[in-house]
């Protein structure tokens, strides 16, 4: 009775907030044309992003398929590493964790690394081998933190739970979410404050325009590694920030160009889409959570530290398996914060041509195949971004 | 177990020395050091000759290997008298053979056959043992642009000034130096020994393989191994970042023992004993830092627990209940145990290098080698040591030999007499 009624309630809550998190300002009937690309890039210039993206598309498949397998076998013979431990119960299931994770390292390396060669030969990339794997290396340091803080969670609430450890885990690893997020700005290196008087009088503007006063807004300096122009918001509440990569400045964007880029940064921020991720971590984690623990059942729960190989298999597919809704997601967020910097600076035609630079200076391929979109994009294509732009002018004739 | 390596020191120290010489020492070795360079001018066009003839015949000559011998020995005794492991003057080269006449020598096996692969690729053969010879040799002086230069110090190289103002204090070799430094000389003269082709045998850094006065004073601080030296590849190849986790603990647990250090100096003062639970508290750490070592420098195999108990590691710490101690010892542990930490410190960068080497060889093989894991057992000993020291778990001084024997109880000593 307690866990139909439990059912229930979460039935409920999910028929509540699914529709209200999906909810954007983006005008339901809004009809996207198809757009003439050729109107915008040369033949060469689509040539050239169509060959850069095939090669990253099956590299980013394998990537992600990788993994899998890795923890496919990881899963299997991880458990005999136990005896490599005398760090007790949690402290075996911490090292058992750290070196799935570094098994994952291991097999994605080889495919991160054909991905950095293709972007070296195309000149977005100017990474170092060296330097990116040490980074890489230094990363997965990070990572072993976080999966140490996670096990300990799971493992310590596992012996006074055990089955039911997931329903107390679940609201512990919702605020390690919203702690690391809201915590981010702080975390990401190399950051200055704008200092364009311009941008920045364009940037105070728009924030009093969306009511956003108090964001700042940074650039960070990553021109040493790559061309690739980009820009993120973080945190929320007092931590709200706009970042901007310097690859947006020194002349390669207009202006105008880069009011949309603070406009569409903003957005985000004004509709709160990082406190939304978080609540759709919340409403995953619990049923995540339970599978995990459904199925390590068998290997004694995850009070034994020999279930971990076994439940980070399960997390990575898992994960591999709501990708396509997680991106699904994150592309109707983006479309709107596109919508709110166009109702923000009026101005499509820098739209346009800031999609258009965009694509070409990242060497994206305008309209990529619908598979593709599912897998690894998080943005619209520049195709839907340009054809958003055309309707908004459609509808807001001058 | 491994036959008797064919470079052997042999140290029969009385530990005396004179403060006069040990005050101008650096001075006085000047002509030795002249002597030394001229003679090393002519090994090493000597070398090159018998390079190509070991590696055609498969053996030096008798000649040049009794020659160049001499000149390993020579250079040994120099630096036993420049680092102070000797009090003698040497003579310019000692041509009778080891007849041991210096307090430091060296003993030569006759030449034997040379695997020819070893002769061809000595020198790449050698850069491992280089780099150990490094971290345990005297020490360099690195010159950067304008009039900027530092100074890194060897376990040698430090072990030599601590001596020189123990013995200015004292006029007399403290025995744990006395014993590091002929542990370092003997090292060095295999690895030149190896490299002017006089063994195919490789250098041994193994502490417990050198033939040094076989006791030490009883530690109350004592470093229990009992690793197998099989280590698992995957942990090895990914075992800094594994270590992580074990950082942020031995950092947050570290906060809390620095209060309890400050309180323990406190209660030791007034009480002249440390406190029971304050000394638990305290050893507990001490042996987690241990494990924990142990395991980031490929001491030990198995990930060690974050807990510090005893009995749970390979590498274990037993250390002895607290015992009275004197007040103004007490009163002055800081700046009594820098000397130990400038040690500590350079015997740190020794273990490091054992780890780095170990890396390798525990990927390529599966195994720790013995004598890399023993050198760094050793080095984590002293470490473990010296927190004992400074954090006021015992007033017995780090002992810096590397030896392991105790000596015996004086109990136990008369009955053996009278048995």
């Amino acid at each position: 009775v307690l866990a139909g009624a439990g059912f229930a309630a979460l039935a409920a809550i999910y028929a509540i907030a699914i529709p209200r998190l999906l909810h954007t300002q983006v005008p339901g009937g809004l009809v996207l044309r198809s757009v003439d690309l050729h109107g915008y890039f040369s033949a060469r210039e689509l040539a050239r992003a169509s060959n850069f993206e095939a090669f990253l598309r099956v590299d980013g498949v394998l990537a992600l398929l990788a993994p899998v397998a890795a923890l496919a076998v990881y899963a299997r013979r991880g458990p005999a590493l136990v005896r490599e431990s005398a760090a007790g119960r949690i402290g075996t299931g911490m090292l058992l964790a750290m070196l799935g994770f570094a098994v994952v390292w291991l097999a994605q390396l080889p495919f991160a690394v054909a991905e950095l060669w293709w972007e070296r030969r195309y000149h977005v990339s100017r990474d170092g081998y060296i330097d990116f794997i040490v980074g890489n290396w230094i990363a997965l340091g990070a990572s072993f933190l976080f999966v140490c803080a996670a096990i300990l969670v799971v493992m310590a609430l596992a012996a006074p739970l055990r089955r039911s450890w997931w329903i107390a885990a679940t609201p512990v690893f919702v605020a390690f979410v919203a702690l690391q997020a809201f915590v981010t700005p702080y975390l990401v290196p190399e950051q200055h404050p704008l200092r364009s008087p311009v941008l920045l009088q364009t940037a105070a503007s728009l924030k009093q325009a969306e009511n956003l006063r108090g964001v700042e807004i940074d650039v960070q300096s990553v021109r040493r590694f790559t061309t690739e122009p980009n820009a993120a918001s973080a945190g929320f509440g007092p931590t709200r920030r706009v970042i901007l990569w310097d690859t947006l400045l020194g002349g390669r964007f207009t202006e105008p160009q880069l009011a949309v880029v603070l406009g569409h940064e903003l957005g985000h921020l004004k509709r709160n889409h990082i406190l939304k991720h978080v609540a759709w971590y919340a409403l995953f984690a619990l049923p995540i959570a339970f599978a995990v623990a459904l199925a390590t059942r068998r290997r004694g729960g995850m009070y034994e530290p020999t279930s971990v190989p076994l439940a980070l298999l399960v997390l990575v597919v898992v994960r591999l398996v709501a990708l396509p809704l997680q991106n699904t997601v994150q592309r109707r967020y983006e479309a709107e914060a596109d919508w709110i910097s166009l109702q923000a600076t009026r101005n499509p035609g820098a739209a346009r041509a800031l999609f258009a630079n965009l694509a070409i200076t990242s060497l994206a391929e305008p309209r990529p195949p619908g598979w593709s979109q599912l897998l690894f994009d998080e943005h619209p294509s520049i195709a839907s971004r340009i054809a958003m732009a055309d309707a908004w002018q459609r509808a807001h004739p001058l | 177990v491994q036959p008797r390596h064919p470079i052997r020191l042999i140290a029969h120290d009385d530990l005396q020395r004179s403060r006069l010489t040990v005050f101008f020492r650096l001075l006085l070795v000047i002509p030795h050091l002249f002597w030394v360079a001229l003679w090393s001018i002519a090994v090493l066009l000597v070398m090159i000759v018998n390079w190509f003839i070991t590696l055609s015949q498969g053996r030096t000559p008798d000649g040049i290997h009794n020659w160049i011998a001499a000149y390993v020995r020579y250079v040994t005794q120099v630096n036993a008298y420049l680092y102070l492991g000797a009090n003698p003057y040497p003579e310019f080269g000692d041509w009778g053979g080891p007849g041991a006449s210096y307090p430091v020598d060296l003993e030569v096996d006759p030449p034997a056959p040379q695997n020819r692969w070893k002769t061809a690729f000595r020198i790449v053969l050698a850069v491992p043992a280089l780099l150990l010879a490094s971290a345990l040799g005297s020490g360099s002086v690195n010159f950067a642009a304008g009039s900027y230069y530092s100074v890194s110090f060897g376990v040698l190289g430090i072990a030599a000034v601590l001596a020189w103002f123990a013995i200015l204090a004292r006029g007399q070799m403290p025995r744990g130096l006395s014993q590091l430094i002929a542990y370092a000389l003997s090292y060095s003269a295999q690895v030149g020994a190896y490299l002017l082709l006089l063994t195919d045998r490789y250098p041994d850094c193994d502490p417990q393989a050198v033939a040094l006065p076989a006791v030490a004073p009883r530690r109350a601080l004592r470093v229990n191994v009992a690793d197998d030296l099989a280590r698992s590849r995957l942990t090895v190849f990914f075992r800094l970042l594994l270590t992580v986790p074990h950082f942020v603990w031995l950092a947050l647990w570290g906060i809390v023992v620095l209060v309890a250090v400050v309180v323990n100096w406190f209660a030791t003062l007034f009480r002249g004993r440390s406190p029971q639970s304050l000394h638990d508290f305290i050893a507990r750490y001490v042996r987690y830092a241990l494990h924990v070592n142990a395991f980031l420098f490929l001491v030990a195999n198995p990930f060690p627990g974050f807990g510090g108990r005893p009995g749970s590691y390979p590498i274990d710490l037993e250390v002895d209940p607290p015992e009275p101690q004197g007040r103004w010892r007490t009163f002055f542990r800081g700046p009594l145990a820098v000397p130990s930490a400038l040690l500590g410190s350079a015997l740190s960068s020794a273990a490091a290098t054992c780890a780095l080497l170990g890396w390798f060889a525990s990927l390529a093989t599966g195994r720790m080698p013995r004598m890399l894991r023993n050198l760094a057992a050793f080095a984590l000993a002293y470490q473990t040591e010296l927190y004992g020291y400074a954090w006021l778990l015992t007033e017995r001084y780090p002992y810096s030999g590397p030896v392991f024997a105790p000596e015996p109880e004086p109990m136990a000593a008369e009955a053996a007499i009278a048995a």
